[in-house]
């Protein structure tokens, strides 16, 4: 277990009877890293958090956090973690205000602790759950996620239901928790918020990890494509360049792809005269989509064991 | 007291205060009409008469309405009582582990240091004290009115048959708790609770009343629930009351251990 890893999956492994949960699931977030989980329903992004908090014993394999097993030690783990589930079965009997003090006392807060943060994400703590929207349901998850200071934020799409102001002030606290040295791995539906918040993502597939890498590495490795409105029609030749592959070229407009590193077509259009350029970069949902498009190398839609 | 418990104190208070206004609007119903029992009780007795004796073993009427003790047996230890007992123990055995799971508050409260042993200790400690709440209401209701209308209700005798309905109720709960650690589910739980009980009941009805099929009675929990003699006599049945207690040590126990070890995942 390295030091400066704050979660540890190797062979991370779950079956259900017969049923695939996940499947030899490797992965390590490091300290401070805001780590983004990707994947459709049913992909294995919930039994990946279960087994991190200890509710599941994994199959094969193993999980750590800060150096501890997860399952064995998981309420030891628990002390140093704060988790938001994706669907909290709050007691719709209590207040918010309640149902976060009683939290809080789990944790070991005091009472009240969770007042700025509720006013921080306009939440009425006085109002019993059971008359709360969805949307101000989640604000409970997400106040009580980022109420406490534990250095491990585990959080499962934790904004389904928040309208874009209320996402907007998540990834700020998101961002601030990163600032402050915390760790945050987070599930999500959400790409551009993956896009916006993580350092790095992991995109599980069908119960296996099918990529992990930075959100930079992931659009890196894709192609952009790259349209130029030229001057003049370009010399034959003019865009044999590494990384680079024409699509088309039609007169003075030139279609491109270019994937890597750029640095060698945009010295080349820097040599030519450009009337206009236009640069598309695909977005991580792009990215997802075309991950998800391709098929499964080693793990079929239903599999069985 | 932890936040655990008293959570779990909070979550019960409706079920157990509802409960126990039952438990006391009916005792107190019943004992008011208590001295028509005693001043009549040749005329009851001979009313009584003329039904089966099998009918009336199956309800436990064994002996005269106006012997305090079968006037409890009948109406509240072999009626009463088992209902009582039955909701509270299910409901509150069911809820901590398979209804929160599927409700998503078991996820909540266990990504928290708190543990599964202490989680699962907070919930038994819920049953404990619910089961005697609504035990000493029950057993309050009809004596605090029975001595308002001058039966002659001993105090020490109905407080020792609450003791005994209360471990009763615990052996319920126990078993409960155990059905729903183990199957994480609760309508299953709570129906094959309920129906080992019914069937208890059965069994302790025909063992009465069919000699050659008596072993069934020791099979059953409601042989070992004899309100009569403890009124009656002021005798506190030990081995009964120990029964109970080994049935609801041992299924809390094995609760705890099974729930400390299992994936919970609904």
């Amino acid at each position: 277990m390295s030091m400066t890893n704050v979660i540890e999956a190797e062979g991370l492994t779950k079956w259900y009877g017969s049923r695939r949960g996940i499947v030899e699931v490797d992965f390590a977030v490091a300290e401070g890293e805001v780590f983004g989980f990707l994947g459709p329903n049913g992909a294995g992004k919930t039994t990946t958090i279960r087994l991190l908090l200890g509710f599941l014993r994994p199959s094969a394999g193993h999980a750590a956090i800060f150096g501890l097993d997860c399952w064995a030690a998981s309420s030891t783990v628990h002390t140093r973690l704060a988790y938001v589930s994706s669907e909290p079965g709050y007691l719709g009997e209590l207040t918010a205000g309640e149902q976060l003090d009683y939290l809080g006392a789990l944790r070991g807060l005091p009472r009240g602790a969770w007042r700025p943060m509720a006013e921080r994400l306009e939440l009425d703590p006085t109002v019993h759950i059971r008359k709360l929207s969805h949307g101000n349901r989640q604000k409970i998850g997400v106040v009580h996620a980022f109420m406490g200071d534990e250095p491990l934020l585990l959080m499962d799409e934790p904004t389904s239901g928040l309208d874009p102001l209320m996402q907007r002030e998540f990834l700020a606290l998101v961002a601030e928790a990163r600032a402050a040295g915390r760790t945050v791995f987070l599930s999500s539906h959400n790409l551009p918020e993956v896009e916006r918040a993580c350092d790095r993502v992991g995109i599980i597939r069908e119960g296996r990890l099918a990529n992990v890498s930075t959100v930079g590495q992931l659009l890196g490795e894709h192609w952009r494509s790259v349209n130029l409105v030229l001057e003049a029609p370009p010399t034959p030749g003019t865009f044999e360049l590494p990384n680079v592959e024409v699509v088309a070229i039609t007169g003075r407009e030139v279609h491109l792809m270019v994937r890597g590193d750029v640095n060698p077509l945009l010295a080349r259009i820097a040599s030519l005269a450009v009337r206009d350029v236009a640069i598309t970069t695909p977005d991580i949902e792009d990215i997802f989509l075309r991950l998800y498009s391709a098929p499964a190398t080693q793990a079929p839609a239903e599999v069985t064991r | 007291m932890s936040a655990a418990f008293r959570l779990e104190m909070r979550r019960s208070r409706s079920l157990i205060l509802w409960l126990a206004i039952i438990a006391l609007a009916y005792g107190t119903f019943l004992a008011v009409f208590y001295p028509v029992f005693r001043d009549n009780y040749k005329l009851v007795d001979q009313y009584l008469s003329l039904f089966p004796k099998e009918l009336m073993t199956a309800f436990g009427m064994e002996g005269s309405l106006a012997d305090p003790g079968v006037f409890f047996s009948t109406y509240i230890g072999g009626m009463l009582w088992p209902i009582l007992a039955a909701i509270a123990g299910i409901g509150m055995a069911t809820r901590p582990s398979a209804g929160d799971l599927d409700r998503g508050f078991l996820e909540l409260a266990l990504s928290t240091p708190l543990s599964r042993v202490r989680y699962m200790a907070a919930a038994i400690g819920g049953q404990i004290v619910g089961m005697a709440v609504l035990a000493a209401a029950t057993v309050a209701g009809i004596y605090a009115a029975g001595r308002i209308v001058a039966a002659p209700f001993d105090l020490v005798g109905f407080g020792l048959a609450g003791a005994v309905a209360w471990a009763f109720g615990c052996a319920i709960a126990a078993v409960g708790t155990l059905l729903s650690v183990a199957t994480l589910n609760r309508g299953l739980s709570a129906g094959a609770t309920a129906g080992v009980l019914i069937a208890m009941y059965l069994a302790a009805a025909i063992a009465r009343i069919q000699p050659d099929l008596a072993w069934l009675g020791d099979l059953s929990a409601f042989r070992y629930f004899q309100a009569t003699p403890i009124i009656d006599e002021g005798r506190f049945p030990w081995g009964d009351f120990s029964v109970f207690g080994v049935v609801a040590v041992a299924a809390w126990a094995l609760s705890l251990w099974t729930f400390r070890r299992r994936d919970l995942a609904a």
